[in-house]
């Protein structure tokens, strides 16, 4: 009995030490590298651009963490400016994509790397299209687009307008569905791109620091009208699933005709075949659905700033660049001419001439709010 | 074991009962304090983890933060909770899915329970661990075979589709689509609770009713229920407990709109990046759970006394 006793207790100590949270300390040598998007990132990074980050740069090991969504990574965000603040290690050093302009003043207060001035060698390759400010690293883009059922809607009547669009989802109940807006960008950037509709077509509206209550009022009811009126004629009177992934097998069953998609997620799929060759792409060209190119963050206080950096340039060489093309589906962060000219040909109908945008912060707090309280609810369906 | 009532319990009172039968006077002393140290780090950890954000919680959801920053005292995120249309709707379909699936999990587990204690050969055993086969399946899984199997187009859809009958209306992103995998969940802890709390029956009691000529329904009511009326108010808390606060099942079955407390914390606190008002839901839950978690306190407390 004395035997066992002693294993019980130990076992009872081993486990209740797991469980205490780890005093960690951001070790030299291992960049602390976050993302908020989809598992087909993290699983390019964990199999393309570790391997062979390491391989090229012996002794540095690179920590994929995962921080769930927009808003789990801005937490992390707020924690390094607080760092940065009280002159402590903000334990992270690369983030995978964000918005330098959140937290709000965290450019003027200097908590992200400059790369026009850090010394990329590659920074003269980002696609002029991409450039939004210096401390922020354009890498891949990818764009919303209609994923439809050839054989149910023939290529020649794919809508290619919104109100095309909203004709034939309403000629069609039941045929349609898009996730809700804070649960993927799929869903989300249906959402924005009604709000942009509804606001005639003109992106520049919205800003990351033009929100405010009466302007959203003004400027999000008239979406929510749209919604709502599409709303009857969606999948189930008015279901939305709670995910990009839920509305990709959606289609895949056969349970709906049409879902916007990620252009990155389709192509993806269609290469595995989660959907099948059937599945057509289209894109409206009144205003193209929002998308946006994802950039990378570095920290100007992380323990691993320069080995960030030169991991932030190796990701613009052709070999990954290349690999985002070919092995993601999106587009490249670096102009065309830095991608092999076979490649250039073969991924032509996926280069974007526009990508509409969308600011987030707090404008993607009012989309969030106001779509759960004035489109999700107030439907009927059992009618 | 069987013989046991409480599950939860079972093995304190097992221990006391051995150690009194053990001899020596010094192993007994050990035992005490071995007992006082394993229950140490559980009790430590709810009181640092559970209680502890509890009781900070409760002064966070009554505090008002002003536009300079001050703070004051004000019921005004608690006014608000029950003003909204919209929040009230999301705690009366928590209420509403907790109750159902509750209600479900009795009429599907105490047959499931009776079954497996009156019966013992293969089939029982195969049973058994059917029953409790979904306690290892996480819920994100089930969830996705949820969508394949009764979801739109799915398994189901297929099957009666080959014999030419009707498809199914999906309780896929209905409130119903939850219902069915929470109740499919919580099974296995409700009928181990069961099936132990009917080790308390005996079966001289059950023969000495048939012999006086007593129906099947006539011991069940008669014998059976009054002996496990405890083990059926403590399963039912630890279903209903488990069920208010849940999550994933939630998330991705049910529908957008009205969404259940879990779902609807979670997205206040991280896309409405709005913490005082998701402190002030938790509050709201705490203290619905805490009705429930009453129920149990209750009647293990009344089963301890002598």
């Amino acid at each position: 009995m004395k035997r066992r006793q002693f294993v019980i207790m130990a076992a009872g100590s081993a486990v209740g030490t797991l469980v205490l949270p780890k005093l960690a300390f951001a070790a030299e040598g291992t960049i602390d590298w976050y993302t908020s998007s989809d598992t087909n990132i993290l699983d390019f990074w964990t199999n393309h651009v570790k391997p062979g980050f390491e391989a090229a740069n012996p002794g540095i090991t690179l920590n994929l963490v995962d921080a769930g969504d927009g808003s789990g990574q801005l937490a992390i965000l707020d924690r390094a400016r607080a760092a940065m603040q009280t002159g402590t290690d903000p334990q992270a050093d690369y983030f995978e994509t964000g918005d330098p302009h959140l937290p709000v003043g965290a450019i003027d207060e200097g908590l992200y790397v400059n790369f026009a001035e850090a010394g990329l060698e590659n920074w003269s390759r980002v696609n002029p299209l991409a450039m939004d400010t210096d401390y922020a690293l354009p890498y891949r883009g990818s764009q919303v687009l209609l994923a439809y059922d050839t054989t149910k809607l023939p290529v020649a009547d794919a809508p290619k307008t919104w109100e095309a669009l909203v004709a034939w989802i309403k000629a069609n109940p039941g045929q349609f569905i898009y996730n809700r807006p804070d649960k993927g960008g799929s869903g989300s950037n249906f959402v924005r791109r009604a709000i942009l509709e509804a606001n005639g077509r003109d992106t520049s509206k919205f800003t990351v620091d033009n929100y405010s209550a009466e302007a959203a009022e003004a400027m999000l009811n008239p979406a929510w009208d749209i919604l709502a009126d599409l709303a009857p004629s969606l999948f189930d009177n008015g279901a939305y699933t709670s995910g990009n992934t839920q509305s990709v097998q959606l289609l895949s069953q056969s349970a709906v005709t049409m879902i916007p998609v990620w252009s990155d997620q389709a192509l993806q799929a269609l290469a595995n075949g989660v959907l099948p060759e059937t599945t057509g792409l289209v894109q409206l060209t009144d205003l193209a659905l929002p998308g946006g190119f994802s950039r990378s963050l570095v920290l100007e206080n992380g323990t691993n700033r320069d080995m960030s950096i030169k991991l932030a340039d190796y990701l613009l060489s052709e070999e990954i660049q290349s690999k985002v093309l070919t092995e993601l589906g999106g587009f490249p962060g670096v102009s065309w001419d830095y991608v092999s000219s076979d490649l250039r040909e073969r991924y032509a109908d996926i280069i974007p001439t526009t990508i509409p945008t969308f600011p987030s912060g707090e404008w993607e707090v009012a989309v969030n709010d106001g779509w759960y309280r004035a489109v999700a609810p107030n439907v009927d369906r059992n009618a | 074991m069987r013989r046991e009532p409480r599950p939860k319990r079972s093995q304190y009172s097992m221990t006391e009962h051995t150690a009194a039968t053990v001899s020596v006077a010094g192993t007994r002393r050990g035992r005490k304090y071995a007992g006082l140290f394993l229950v140490a780090i559980p009790v430590f950890l709810v009181a640092w983890m559970v209680i502890w954000p509890i009781l900070t919680a409760i002064p966070r959801s009554l505090m008002q933060v002003g536009t300079d920053g001050s703070t004051s005292f004000s019921f005004a995120n608690y006014q608000f909770f029950f003003s909204d249309r919209y929040s009230l709707n999301n705690l009366t379909v928590t209420l509403w899915t907790t109750m159902v699936c509750a209600a479900l999990l009795l009429v599907i587990c105490l047959p499931l329970a009776l079954y497996l204690r009156f019966t013992s050969n293969r089939i029982a055993a195969f049973v058994q661990s059917l029953a409790i086969f979904p306690m290892f399946v996480p819920s994100i899984i089930l969830s996705y075979a949820f969508i394949r199997v009764l979801g739109p187009n799915g398994t189901v859809d297929l099957l009666l589709n080959g014999v030419g009958l009707p498809r199914i209306r999906s309780p896929y992103l209905t409130p119903w689509g939850p219902v069915i995998g929470l109740v499919w969940d919580n099974i296995p802890l409700t009928v181990l609770i069961l099936v132990s709390g009917l080790g308390a029956v005996s079966n001289a009691t059950i023969e000495a009713a048939r012999d006086v000529g007593a129906r099947r329904l006539a011991i069940l009511w008669h014998i059976i229920l009054p002996r496990i009326t405890n083990s059926i108010l403590v399963a039912i808390s630890f279903g209903v407990l488990g069920i208010f606060s849940s999550f994933t099942l939630p998330y991705v079955l049910g529908p957008a709109a009205p969404e259940m407390m879990g779902p609807f914390m979670q997205r206040t606190f991280r896309d409405l990046q709005n913490p005082p008002m998701a402190i002030t839901q938790a509050v709201i839950t705490f203290a619905f759970c805490i009705v429930f978690g009453l129920f149990y306190i209750r009647s293990v407390a009344k089963n301890r006394t002598p």
